[in-house]
C-alpha cells in the first residue's frame, strides 16, 4: 500500500531475492542538504570515553564500599605490604635472628618475585574477560543498570573503541587502587629503616622497578583474558583457538621450552631491570589489547530463543530441599545457570585452579621434591576456590524483580550457596580423588574429603555472609576484606600447617635440615607418631569447627541481610 | 532520483530472524522528509525491531537499509551520528549524572557550545535539581527525560522514538509533543513506535499498524478508518484480527470474574 510521504509494505519471504552483491548498492536516500557528521573514531572516540568510564568505575566501587572503606582499602594494602617488607628479612634469611645455616636458607629473591607475579597474573586473568562483560552490558542494558560499555548500541561509538577504553580504564584503576598502594607500602617499609631502625633487605632502587614490573604482569593478564574472551565471542573457529593456545602453552612449559621470565613478562623485567624490555612488554600488552578490541564487532543482537520448560522439571528434581522458598529460588538459579550458558564458563573457571593444584601435586610428586606437602595440604585449597564461583552466581541475573515478591535477601543468598554446593561439589570430589591417585595417598582420602568440604562450605558461607549479593564490589571494601582475610587465612593456614603431620610423614620433623643437606636425595630420620595423631585430631576438630561456623553464619544471615533490598 | 524527492529513510526487503523465530517479515519502507510517521502494534508485534534495524542497532537477517544516504548495515556508526534515538526501555548509564551523560553524548556527537546545550536541555526537562544525581537514583520518568535530552542535544533532523512518553508525566508529555510537532513543522522528520493509539491521532500524519512482524495497513489516520464512526481503537482491533464483539466479551468476562471473586 503506497501513500505519499511514507511507503511501507510487507512482502512474502519467497518474493525476496537473496543477493549479497546488492548489499552495497545505494538505495537513493538523501540527507537533503543536511551536513552529515562523521562519527568519532580512533583516538578521539577513545579520549571521549576513557575518562568518563574511569569516573563510572570509581562510582561503581564507591556505591558498595562507601567513601571511608574505599579509602581504607588502599591503606590496608599499603599497611600489609609495609609489614611484609619488614618481614622480608626473615623470608630471605637476612635477619640477625637467623643465625643457623638451616634458618638462613629460606626463600630466594627469585622465588619471592615469582610469588608476587604469579598470583597477580591469575588475578588479572580473572578480571580481564572484557568481551564477556561487554556482551552482558549490551544484553542487560534495558534492565535496571546500564553501563557505558553498552553505549555503542545507541551512540555513534565503535564497540571496539569502547572495549579498548574499558581495558585501559581497568588497567589504570587497578594500578591506582591496588599496585600503587602495594608499592607505597614497600616504600613505607624501607622508610622505617631510617626512621625506626627496622631492617629490611629491600632497597629504594627496586621500588619503581617492582611497580613497573607489576603493571606489566597486570596488563599482560588483562590483555590475555581480553583476547581469550574476544576470541570466544567470535564463535567458531575462533572459539577453539583459546583452549588450543592454553594447552600448547601448558605442554611447552611442561617440556621446559619456556623459562618463567618469558611467560611472566613482568618477572622478566624485574629480573633484568631493562627499560627497553619494560617498554616493549607494555607495548606488547597494548597490542594484544588492541587486537582483542578489533575482534569485537558491532553486534547488539539480543537473541530471541524459545526454550522448552525447564523450571518445573528442575523444581521437581530438587525435592530433597523441601517445599520452602529456597527450593523455588534454587530451581530458578539453575535455570539461569543453564540458559545463560554460564554453567560451562563457570565450571571451566572453577576447574582451572583445581587443575593447577593437580599439576602442582604432579610436579611435587614427579620431582620427588623434599617438601612435606601431601593430599591433606591440598584439601583446604580445593575448597577455597568457592569464592569465585559464588561471585559469578551473584551476577547471573539482576535480582531487583524480587523486591516485589514475598521473598527476603537471606533466602536468595542461601539459595546461591546451595547452588554453589550442588554445582561444584562433584568437581571438587573428582579432583581430590584424582590427587589421591596421583599422590598414592588413598589412606588420607576420607579425611581430605571432610577437610575439603568443610572448608568449601565455610568459605562460601563466609563470603555470602560478609558480601551478600555483591562480592565483586565488596573486594574494595576494606572492613569486609579484613574480616574475610582473617576468616579465611587463619583456618586455611592452620589446616595447611597441620597437614604436614599427615600423609607421607617420612620427611616430617627434620625435612628442611635433611633437604638442605641432601637436596632431592633427602630421606627421613625421625618422626613422632603422637604428633601425627594430634595433627589428625586437630584437622578434624578445625573441620568440625568450620562446619559449625558455617551453620552459625547461615543463621546470622537474617540479621545481617534481613532488611537489605534485592540488588547486585 | 531528484534530490528533493528522495526519501530520508529507505529499506528494501528488510527482515529479522532469531533462529527460527521471525521478528520482522521482509519489509519495504520509504520515509520522506517532513513526515511524522507512527508504527503501532500490540506488544511483541515487532515495532522495536523495526526501529532498531533502521537505526543500525541491529543487523538485518536480510535486506538493505539506507538512512540519509548512508548504508545502515555497513556504516551504522555514521547513521547513529546523524539521527536521534530514544529507545523503549534503555536507561542512561547508572553511575553518571544527567549532566555527565549529556556531556559524554555531546562530545561523541561533536556538539558546538557543549556546556550551553547541556544546560539548555537540563533546564528544558526540569532536571536542574537532579543534575548531579546519579542516573540510577532518578525516577523512571526522569531517566526518560535524560534519554530524550540525549536524543535532542545535537539537533538531529531525523528522530526515531520508541515509546518516548511511556514514563513521562502529562505536563512533559504535552511539552515534548509540542516540541516534536514544531520540529516537524520546521522540516524535521519523526519515526515513532508505540502502542498508544492516542499518539497517532494527536501527532502522526501517517501511520502503519503491524502485528506478528508484518505490516497490516498503512496510510493517513483518517484513511485507515472505514467510517467516520469507527475509532482508531476499532481499526486497530479489526486489523490485528479480533472482532469488536470478541474483545468486549473478554472485558465482560473479566468484570464477571472480578464480581464473582468479590462475592
Amino acid at each position: 500500500m503506497n501513500v505519499p510521504g511514507v511507503n511501507v509494505v510487507s512482502r512474502d519471504w519467497d518474493e525476496v531475492i537473496d543477493d549479497q552483491s546488492m548489499i552495497n548498492r545505494p538505495l537513493g536516500t538523501s540527507a537533503h542538504e543536511q551536513q552529515l557528521h562523521e562519527p568519532l573514531r580512533g583516538w578521539e572516540a577513545f579520549s571521549a570515553t576513557f575518562l568518563v568510564m574511569f569516573k563510572e568505575e570509581g562510582r561503581k566501587s564507591l556505591e558498595f564500599a562507601k567513601k571511608r572503606q574505599m579509602v581504607l582499602f588502599p591503606l590496608l594494602l599499603a599497611l600489609v605490604t609495609a609489614i611484609t617488607t619488614i618481614g622480608l628479612q626473615f623470608l630471605v634469611g637476612d635477619s640477625s635472628a637467623q643465625v643457623s645455616d638451616i634458618e638462613s636458607k629460606t626463600f630466594t629473591w627469585q622465588e619471592l618475585r615469582f610469588a608476587l607475579h604469579l598470583p597477580l597474573l591469575m588475578f588479572s586473568l580473572g578480571m580481564g574477560t572484557f568481551a564477556f562483560m561487554g556482551h552482558d552490558a549490551i544484553v542487560q542494558r534495558a534492565g535496571t543498570k546500564n553501563y557505558l560499555l553498552a553505549a555503542p548500541a545507541l551512540q555513534p561509538l565503535p564497540n571496539s573503541v569502547a572495549h579498548f577504553a574499558y581495558f585501559i580504564k581497568d588497567l589504570c584503576f587497578y594500578v591506582v587502587l591496588i599496585l600503587s598502594p602495594v608499592v607505597a607500602g614497600m616504600a613505607i617499609g624501607i622508610l622505617l629503616e631510617s626512621l625506626a631502625g627496622i631492617l629490611t633487605p629491600l632497597e629504594w632502587s627496586s621500588v619503581p622497578w617492582t611497580w613497573l614490573a607489576m603493571i606489566i604482569t597486570l596488563a599482560q593478564g588483562l590483555a590475555i583474558a581480553f583476547l581469550a574472551s574476544a576470541l570466544w565471542m567470535r564463535g567458531r573457529p575462533f572459539t577453539i583457538f583459546g583452549p588450543l593456545l592454553v594447552v600448547a602453552l601448558g605442554i611447552a612449559i611442561g617440556l621446559g621450552k619456556f623459562d618463567l621470565s618469558s611467560i611472566l613478562w613482568g618477572l622478566g623485567v624485574q629480573n633484568t631491570q631493562n627499560m627497553l624490555s619494560a617498554l616493549l612488554a607494555l607495548l606488547a600488552c597494548l597490542i594484544v589489547g588492541l587486537i582483542s578490541s578489533a575482534l569485537i564487532i558491532d553486534d547488539f543482537d539480543v537473541s530471541v530463543v524459545e526454550r522448552t520448560e525447564l523450571f518445573m522439571p528442575m523444581y521437581q528434581r530438587l525435592g530433597f530441599l523441601g517445599k520452602g522458598e529456597i527450593r523455588l529460588i534454587v530451581a530458578k538459579e539453575f535455570v539461569d545457570l543453564f540458559r545463560s550458558g554460564s554453567i560451562k564458563k563457570m565450571t571451566v573457571s572453577y576447574a582451572i585452579p583445581l587443575l593447577v593444584l593437580l599439576g602442582m601435586a604432579w610436579l611435587v610428586d614427579f620431582s620427588e621434591a623434599p617438601i612435606p606437602i601431601n593430599l591433606l595440604s591440598y584439601a583446604p585449597f580445593l575448597g577455597f576456590f568457592g569464592f569465585n564461583f559464588y561471585s559469578w552466581l551473584t551476577i547471573l541475573d539482576s535480582p531487583e524483580f524480587m523486591n516485589g515478591l514475598p521473598l527476603r535477601v537471606p533466602q536468595l543468598i542461601r539459595a546461591k550457596v546451595v547452588v554453589y554446593f550442588l554445582a561444584t561439589s562433584w568437581i571438587s570430589l573428582i579432583f581430590i580423588v584424582l590427587m589421591a591417585w596421583r599422590l598414592d595417598e588413598w589412606g588420607a582420602l576420607p579425611t581430605s574429603i571432610i577437610v575439603m568440604f568443610a572448608n568449601s562450605i565455610y568459605i562460601v558461607a563466609l563470603t555470602a555472609f560478609l558480601m551478600g549479593l555483591r562480592p565483586n564490589k565488596a573486594i574494595f571494601d576494606a572492613s569486609i576484606m579484613i574480616w574475610f582475610w582473617i576468616g579465611t587465612v587463619i583456618p586455611l593456614l592452620l589446616l595447611f600447617l597441620l597437614s604436614f603431620t599427615q600423609g607421607d610423614v617420612s620427611l616430617y620433623g627434620n625435612w628442611w635440615e635433611r633437604a638442605s643437606q641432601d637436596g632431592l636425595a633427602a630421606t627421613a630420620s625421625m618422626y613422632d607418631q603422637s604428633m601425627v595423631e594430634q595433627g589428625y585430631i586437630g584437622m578434624i576438630a578445625i573441620s568440625v569447627a568450620l562446619i559449625f561456623a558455617s551453620a552459625l553464619l547461615w543463621k546470622l544471615m537474617d540479621r545481617r541481610w534481613g532488611h537489605a533490598e534485592f540488588s547486585n | 532520483m531528484v534530490e528533493s524527492l528522495a526519501p530520508l529513510v529507505m529499506a528494501e526487503d528488510m527482515a529479522k530472524k532469531y533462529g527460527d523465530f521471525v521478528a520482522l517479515h521482509p519489509l519495504n519502507v520509504e520515509v520522506h522528509a517532513g513526515e511524522f510517521f507512527g508504527v503501532f502494534g500490540p506488544n511483541g508485534a515487532g515495532k522495536s525491531t523495526f526501529i532498531k534495524l533502521l537505526t543500525g542497532q541491529l543487523r538485518p537477517s536480510k535486506g538493505r537499509i539506507e538512512v540519509l544516504g548512508v548504508n545502515a548495515v555497513t556504516d551504522p556508526q555514521k547513521v547513529k551520528a546523524n539521527i536521534g534515538i530514544v529507545p523503549e526501555s534503555e536507561s542512561p548509564p547508572s553511575f553518571l549524572t544527567p549532566v555527565e551523560f549529556l556531556e559524554f553524548v555531546a562530545k561523541l556527537r561533536t556538539v558546538e557550545n557543549l556546556s550551553e546545550q547541556v544546560k539548555h536541555w537540563i533546564d528544558w526537562f526540569g532536571l536542574e535539581e537532579k543534575r548531579d544525581t546519579m542516573c540510577k537514583d532518578l525516577s523512571k520518568g526522569q531517566r526518560q527525560k535524560v534519554m530524550l535530552a540525549a536524543a535532542f542535544i545535537h539537533k538531529p533532523k531525523l528522530l526515531f522514538l520508541d515509546e518516548p512518553f511511556a514514563n513521562l508525566d502529562p505536563i512533559y508529555q504535552r511539552k515534548c509533543r509540542q516540541w516534536l510537532l514544531e520540529h516537524v513543522k520546521n522540516g524535521g522528520t519523526i519515526f515513532l513506535c508505540s502502542h498508544v493509539l492516542e499518539m497517532a491521532e494527536r501527532m502522526c500524519n501517517r501511520m502503519a499498524i503491524i502485528n506478528n512482524g508484518k505490516v497490516l495497513a498503512a496510510g493517513t489516520v483518517k484513511g485507515l478508518k472505514q467510517s467516520d464512526e469507527e475509532t482508531l481503537e476499532d481499526v486497530f482491533i479489526r486489523l490485528v484480527g479480533r472482532s469488536i464483539e470478541e474483545v468486549e466479551r473478554f472485558s465482560d468476562e473479566g468484570v464477571k470474574d472480578g464480581d464473582s471473586e468479590e462475592e
